[in-house]
């Protein structure tokens, strides 16, 4: 980190016309801003002001379009089993992945080279390759159409990343404190709890923060393996819904932004946590 | 430390974490407890992966040899890898993945300029990061109906296009245009977190390389093409074999929500007729050949990238 502030003093102080380069920034910036600004707007007036002046603002300010997605396509449901399916995975994730990342990171596990080889050459795996045996096995376990087969898959697909990814960074701490514990007599699991779980709370945190967002993101398993509409997570139903209503932009720029909210809240929480995530992903 | 010596031999043997809280005291056998407790420890997580990403690939294989409709299996051998290869639909999608890895420089050029742009630390540029990272946090479901609603009848385009008198077109009735759509919206979403991948390279070049070049006086321009260029080429190799990978694997969702794969199949991408082939016909086998030939193809080019990156490491 400090190496970095030198380079940045002495890059600002070279002091190059800085405007041009400003400016460039905010255009780019402003194509993605835009439509995301373009879809909040459209989402707060009806039909009708839309079609007449769709750049201006509002004429008439509405919550409908959010209260019509709610009472009769469901969305409000959607959300929470969007919510409750990524919280549980992203537990599991976190529970499994750390139990094999401080192992694989401190312990002298037998097989080490094999466990890595397998959960690394496992992240190169396609998702449309486990389409079709993914839903044929859990057709065969009468796990579709339940959250327990989701949430398997969003698990498995997530450990192997989050095993790497912790073992990195737990191997950051200091073997004298786990050491000096032992000889105090803690075992695994207090050692697990009191000092891998604390000193590796930020590792913990950025691959809590990608994990959620992976889950809440996903389409494709979320799609083919909850069939019942009740049950639907919110991305599938947003896909229906864009798909029925295509003209009607407000009432889908109001689902848009539903589905988008809780990601773009953890970017402006935690985006000090998902770009340390996007250091590990460029040493890759 | 009393009750220690009695126990832990015991909990060693049989193998049960639960002895774990227990302080082991011969050198052998702390190591023989660690190695069982880190042997526990890893299961859980490697028996989830093996079970539900590895053994379904070698399902998928197995499948791809037989003719099924997920209940009965009949062993046909090649078959369907045969059809697969005289398919005509294979074929032209096959050619649609190729149109879309027009992308592929797009989106990486843009990003090369912005890191560019972001490696000169102009004022605010740690916020200017979080901003062209923001599209990597939205759902591909989110980005591609934004896209769609945007280039839709009554979408902003073709309202500003009204503005200009211009009559509304109807962008994804035509293989080119839905084409040409989805690929801004793969820039759009891509360009921004290939562009902090870019600095990271670029951050990671010694600065010392720079000021002599400045001392010697090269300009803005010359640092750039004898000296930034050449030292993120490995980054730059890094960053296109990712998208190709892309293009060629997770397009699915943008499809999905798009177009659909229509019309006809103009659109349809090899990853999307997987699903195509699975869930609208009689023979699962032959979406299986398809994800397996998807798959070696993957393989393949992410060896070639291993081995790029060998070499890259040598030098």
């Amino acid at each position: 980190m400090a190496e970095e502030e030198t380079v940045v003093s002495k890059r600002i102080s070279s002091n190059r016309a800085q405007w041009p380069i400003f400016t460039v920034l905010v255009l780019v910036a402003a194509t993605i801003v835009y439509p995301l600004y373009f879809v909040v707007i459209t989402s707060l007036r009806p039909n009708a002001d839309y079609l007449q002046n769709p750049f201006g603002l509002p004429g008439e300010w509405t919550w409908d379009n959010y209260v019509r997605l709610a009472d009769s396509y469901g969305i409000g449901q959607a959300f929470l089993n969007s919510l409750f399916v990524s919280t549980v995975s992203v537990a599991f994730v976190l529970l499994f992945a750390s139990l094999a990342g401080y192992a694989l990171a401190k312990l002298p596990v037998p097989g080490t080279k094999f466990i890595t080889a397998t959960f690394v050459s496992v992240m190169l795996i396609p998702g449309p390759v486990l389409i079709i045996p993914i839903y044929l096995m859990l057709a065969r376990l009468e796990l579709v159409g339940s959250y327990t087969g989701l949430i398997v898959v969003y698990v498995a697909s997530g450990l192997p990343f989050a095993t790497f990814f912790l073992t990195l960074s737990f191997r950051g701490i200091p073997d004298e404190v786990i050491e000096a514990a032992r000889i105090d007599g803690a075992g695994f699991f207090r050692i697990m709890w009191s000092i891998v779980t604390p000193m590796g709370s930020s590792g913990l945190a950025t691959l809590a923060v990608l994990q959620f967002l992976g889950v809440w993101n996903e389409l494709i398993f979320a799609f083919i393996l909850i069939p019942e509409q009740s049950m639907r997570l919110l991305t599938p139903q947003l896909a229906s819904i864009g798909e029925r209503f295509l003209t009607d932009q407000p009432l889908v720029s109001a689902g848009l932004f539903i589905t988008a909210s809780v990601p773009l809240i953890l970017l402006a929480f935690a985006s000090k946590y998902i770009m340390q995530g996007l250091q590990v992903g460029v040493s890759r | 430390m009393t009750s220690a010596p009695v126990s832990a031999p015991v909990s060693a043997a049989s193998a049960v974490p639960a002895g774990a809280g227990l302080p082991p005291r011969k050198p052998g056998g702390i190591h023989r407890r660690d190695r069982t407790i880190g042997l526990l420890a890893v299961l859980p997580a490697f028996i989830i992966v093996v079970g539900f990403m590895a053994f379904p690939v070698a399902f998928a294989l197995f499948i791809s040899f037989t003719k099924t409709n997920g209940l009965t299996y009949q062993w046909r051998w090649f078959d369907n890898y045969i059809a697969l290869l005289n398919d005509p639909i294979v074929h032209q999608v096959f050619l649609n993945n190729l149109k879309f890895l027009i992308s592929v420089p797009l989106v990486i050029f843009i990003a090369l300029i912005v890191s560019v742009l972001l490696f000169e630390r102009v004022r605010g540029w740690k916020y200017f990061r979080v901003i062209f990272f923001l599209p990597n946090v939205l759902s591909v479901a989110v980005i591609g109906i934004m896209f769609r609603n945007a280039f839709g009848y009554y979408g902003g385009v073709n309202q500003a296009l009204g503005l200009f008198g211009i009559e509304p077109i109807q962008f994804f009735t035509n293989g080119s245009t839905a084409i040409a759509i989805i690929i801004i919206a793969l820039v759009w979403a891509g360009f921004g977190y290939q562009s902090l991948l870019l600095l990271a390279g670029l951050t990671a070049i010694n600065p010392a390389v720079f000021e002599a070049a400045a001392i010697d006086g090269a300009g803005w321009w010359k640092r750039l093409w004898y000296i930034t260029l050449p030292n993120i080429r490995r980054v730059l190799g890094f960053v296109f074999i990712i998208n190709v990978l892309y293009t060629f694997s997770s397009l699915f969702g943008f499809i999905f929500v798009m177009t659909a794969g229509g019309p006809g199949f103009d659109t349809t991408t090899i990853d999307y007729l997987v699903y195509l082939r699975a869930f609208s016909s009689t023979n699962l086998g032959s979406g299986a050949a398809l994800a397996v030939i998807l798959f070696l193809f993957i393989g393949v080019l992410t060896l070639i990238q291993n081995r790029v990156f060998k070499l890259g490491e040598e030098d």
